[in-house]
Order: C-alpha cells, then sequence, then structure tokens
C-alpha cells in the first residue's frame, strides 16, 4: 500500500484515500487551530461545500489515527483541533500531487499550464 | 433555538454512537447540530449524517471490529446463500432420477469393449451386464 501511495517525486501522498474531508480539514487547520462548528464554516466558505457533521468528526477521528492532527484541551464543549508537523507534510505533498494533475488537465484541455 | 423535536432527532442519531465516542464528542456534536439547525440545515439531513457517521465509526474502530464485521458481513452472505443452496439440493434428487429415465430409455449401444465382464448396474435389480440391457432394447 506504501509503494502504491509513494509519488514519483519521493514523498508520499498519505491522503491519496483518505478522502476529500480529510484534505478540506488539513486545509481549514492550515492557518490555525478550529473546533467543529469552525471548521465546518470555513470550509463552507472555501470551498463551497457543508461538510455533514458526521462525516467531519469521521474525518477528524481519521485524521487524528493518522497523527496528521492532534486535539487541544476542550474550550467549553468545544474541541479544537490543530494540524501536526506531519500533518503539514502529507498536506503539502498531496497538493503537489494535486497540482501535478491540474497542471497536466489543463495543458491537455489547451488552457496553459498555471 | 431549534425546537426540541429536531434536537430529539439529532440526539436519537446522536445515540447510535458508541459509548466512547459519545463521552468525547457528544456534548459538542449536539452544540454543532443546533448550531446547524439555526443557520437553516435541515435536522433530518443532520440526523442522517450522524446516523451514517456511527455506522461507519461501528464498523472502523480498530482491527478486532473488523474483523468482526468482515466474519458478520461472511456469515450474511452464506445466509444469503444458504436458500439458494437449498433449493438446488432439494431438487438434486429430481434431476438423479430424470437422469436414470432418460438412460433406461435410451440405453448405450453395446460395446464390445465391456463384454460380460462389466460390472453389474446397481440400479437394475438382476444386475445385467450392459450388453444385456442393450439387446433387450433393440427388442423393443
Amino acid at each position: 500500500m506504501a509503494a502504491r501511495e509513494r509519488d514519483d517525486t519521493g514523498g508520499q501522498d498519505v491522503l491519496r484515500r483518505a478522502g476529500d474531508a480529510s484534505v478540506l480539514i488539513l486545509t481549514s487547520l492550515a492557518d490555525g487551530s478550529k473546533h467543529g462548528y469552525a471548521l465546518i464554516q470555513d470550509i463552507k466558505g472555501f470551498a463551497g461545500l457543508q461538510l455533514g457533521p458526521g462525516t467531519l468528526y469521521g474525518a477528524l477521528d481519521r485524521l487524528e489515527r493518522m497523527g496528521l492532527i492532534e486535539a487541544l484541551p476542550a474550550e467549553d464543549r468545544r474541541q479544537p483541533y490543530r494540524i501536526t508537523a506531519a500533518g503539514v507534510v502529507a498536506l503539502r505533498a498531496h497538493l503537489d500531487s494535486i497540482e501535478r494533475v491540474t497542471s497536466v488537465g489543463r495543458l491537455r484541455l489547451g488552457l496553459g499550464g498555471i | 433555538m431549534p425546537d426540541s423535536r429536531s434536537m430529539r432527532l439529532v440526539e436519537s442519531a446522536l445515540r447510535c454512537y458508541p459509548q466512547r465516542w459519545r463521552s468525547r464528542h457528544g456534548d459538542e456534536a449536539a452544540e454543532i447540530a443546533s448550531l446547524l439547525i439555526r443557520d437553516g440545515t435541515p435536522a433530518h439531513s443532520i440526523a442522517w449524517s450522524y446516523l451514517m457517521g456511527a455506522a461507519r465509526t461501528r464498523l472502523v474502530t480498530g482491527p478486532r471490529r473488523r474483523l468482526g464485521a468482515a466474519a458478520g458481513a461472511l456469515l450474511l452472505a452464506a445466509g444469503s446463500l444458504g436458500a439458494p443452496l437449498a433449493l438446488l439440493s432439494s431438487s438434486a434428487p429430481a434431476n438423479a432420477a430424470s437422469v436414470v429415465h432418460s438412460r433406461t430409455a435410451h440405453p448405450r449401444p453395446a460395446d464390445p469393449r465391456y463384454g460380460d465382464s462389466r460390472p453389474a448396474d446397481p440400479r437394475h435389480g438382476r444386475g445385467r451386464s450392459a450388453p444385456d440391457r442393450c439387446d433387450r432394447h433393440d427388442q423393443c
């Protein structure tokens, strides 16, 4: 599995199979820690889609198990999360991978590279 | 504040999560639901999302659970195959009977290779050999 997820630049895109919700959450956490509702609102703002709360918690649990995010001490009933160093590396590798595909796609559509 | 019926619906869905999950996320999940309902998200859509999340959480919470889920799925598949297999096996004697019928109705022509030393056919009481049966058929 790890071999399949390894891209040709040597980086490991562990988010390739983690799902879109995981990528959106990591992207949202990239500029600072947030709790669940703030994540939903932020993702709605930059991606234009509203994550269902069940999907959100599923992705948060998965990312935490993978060591890509960590829970901070709870504030009242809210549980904030922040991205870890491994999460930053994983997000960067995934964005690089998407960028390569985007460039090829744009070139092939005659839209020019980014 | 969302009405009590909406919150009851969401809380019912939240009760489907494992106890450990509820003790960690339960309060915040209820608060998020209440905020989303206030923002205009339908309560049934939130409840459905939590319901599906609960199903996923119960299926993917560790290797032992995964093994249990796989075993359950296997049993379910075996159970659903059981009925057709039982039907097939119950029709097997009928098929066998039709084979016997067709053999008696159209026996194989005499083959000198078998001769008289061919073992007796247990389906025939007198233990006749193959050429004997064929001779009788020719007479019919």
